[in-house]
């Protein structure tokens, strides 16, 4: 008896995972912010331009899929697009605590997984991003 | 009809995913699956035995699911073959693992709840509670008997300059058998062998792989607590990006104590599909 109620009670929380999957609709999270001390934080590869290849590389495989192959965004997973100033405008170490972190509430997961000059890489890729026209991106 | 061929097309299509998974067979780490992907990973444990223990091969395969970025869950199917004996299903299993906490900090809770309907004769030895699994006697004697458990674990995980540790402490309870409640452990650590992406596609550049170490087994019940009568093992992990959706995963375990094998190779490969949830929920709720 005592195993039916378990089995009954996994399989409705597996449903009721994949009912709760879909992110949100898209909002700029208000609350979404880096401490002080994170934010001030600089890029150790910022003198190492170069890098950037493998941030591409590294952008293509972990953010894309949210976010488009050029870092538009994309409707419909309401993903940020990296071209705005609302992004650009934060700090180096803003970025890379947001990538660190992910949010969430929003759907976004956490790349603490990747080593840190690896999303250090990330952020400096998303920096040249704002340099180059669209097309050279794809 | 339809939808019973597209389901699977569906599930089924590649996509590229970054699929660097942790090189640990055991240990749990607090890094989820991205949410709306899915990750099948096909893997096994053989034995090398000692005396009087049977040598056996115990794959399972594994279907591991974002539900969201703080909540991961897991269905197994479990099999093992024993070396002049017999090949047979032992059970299935079904886990969620929850991150606690929103943000990074230096150690990270994640709480696992799983449940187990898997029989005596299972071997794969995913985590090990309680006392060592028989290994000595034929499977015709250990697979009539039931195990519904029900297993908690609280995983605590910390990154530290490029080092993952980890460690994990298990409780579980068998509704079928009056064994009270078992305890286990699992510690690991890990860190990847290069910390800079290149910027070149290669596969055997140092970045793609990772290594470390674990470390796990029973420590009794609340009817024997102790080392006693105990299985344990300690393993090196190793694990290859293979391509930016695939994983191969490898660890040979050297076991400790006399209930352990003599040696348990574990090999694992994954296999990482990108937004399977949206592509269901399109399908059901029949958006463009």
């Amino acid at each position: 008896m005592m195993h039916r109620i378990i089995l009954s009670a996994s399989v409705i929380l597996g449903i009721l995972g994949i009912l709760v999957a879909e992110n949100p609709t898209y909002v700029p999270d208000a609350t979404w912010h880096a401490p002080d001390t994170a934010a001030a934080r600089l890029n150790p590869l910022a003198t190492r331009p170069g890098a950037v290849r493998g941030g591409k590389k590294l952008f293509l495989r972990n953010c894309a899929e949210c976010h488009g192959q050029d870092g538009t965004g994309m409707a419909k997973k309401h993903s940020a697009n990296f071209y705005l100033s609302v992004v650009q405008e934060q700090s180096d170490g803003a970025l890379f605590w947001k990538i660190t972190n992910g949010n969430a509430d929003r759907g976004m997961p956490s790349f603490s997984k990747l080593p840190e000059l690896e999303r250090w890489q990330l952020v400096l890729y998303l920096r040249m991003l704002n340099q180059q026209p669209l097309s050279s991106t794809r | 009809m339809l939808k019973r061929w597209i389901i699977p097309l569906v599930l089924c299509m590649p996509a590229a995913a970054f699929a660097q998974e942790s090189p640990y067979f055991v240990t749990y780490d607090h890094h989820m699956e991205e949410p709306g992907n899915l990750e099948i990973e096909i893997s096994s444990s053989t034995d090398i035995p000692r005396a009087g223990q049977r040598f056996y091969f115990a794959p399972w395969t594994e279907f591991e699911y974002g539900v969201t970025a703080r909540w991961t869950a897991e269905v197994y199917l479990e099999g093992q073959s024993t070396w002049r004996d017999s090949t047979l299903f032992t059970g299935w299993r079904i886990e969620n693992r929850f991150r606690a906490l929103k943000r990074e900090h230096w150690i990270n809770p994640v709480l696992y709840l799983e449940y187990e309907n898997i029989n005596e004769a299972d071997l794969i030895q995913k985590e090990i509670e309680g006392g060592a699994p028989d290994i000595r006697s034929p499977n015709s004697a250990l697979r009539g008997a039931k195990d519904h458990e029900l297993e908690t674990k609280l995983i605590l995980s910390s990154d530290v300059h490029d080092w993952n540790v980890a460690g994990n402490f298990i409780a579980a309870k068998n509704f079928s058998q009056d064994e009270g409640v078992e305890f286990g452990y699992s510690v690991g650590f890990s860190h990847p062998l290069a910390t800079l992406a290149s910027g070149s596609n290669c596969r055997f550049c140092r970045e793609n792989f990772s290594a470390g170490a674990e470390a796990y087994g029973g420590l009794g019940s609340t009817l024997n607590f102790g080392l006693n009568d105990t299985a344990h093992y300690v393993a090196p992990v190793a694990a290859w990006l293979v391509s930016d959706n695939m994983t191969l995963r490898v660890s040979p375990g050297f076991g400790l104590t006399r209930q352990s094998s003599s040696m348990l190779f574990r090999f694992g490969l994954s296999y990482e599909i990108q937004g399977v949830g949206d592509r269901l929920a399109r399908l059901f709720k029949g958006r463009p």
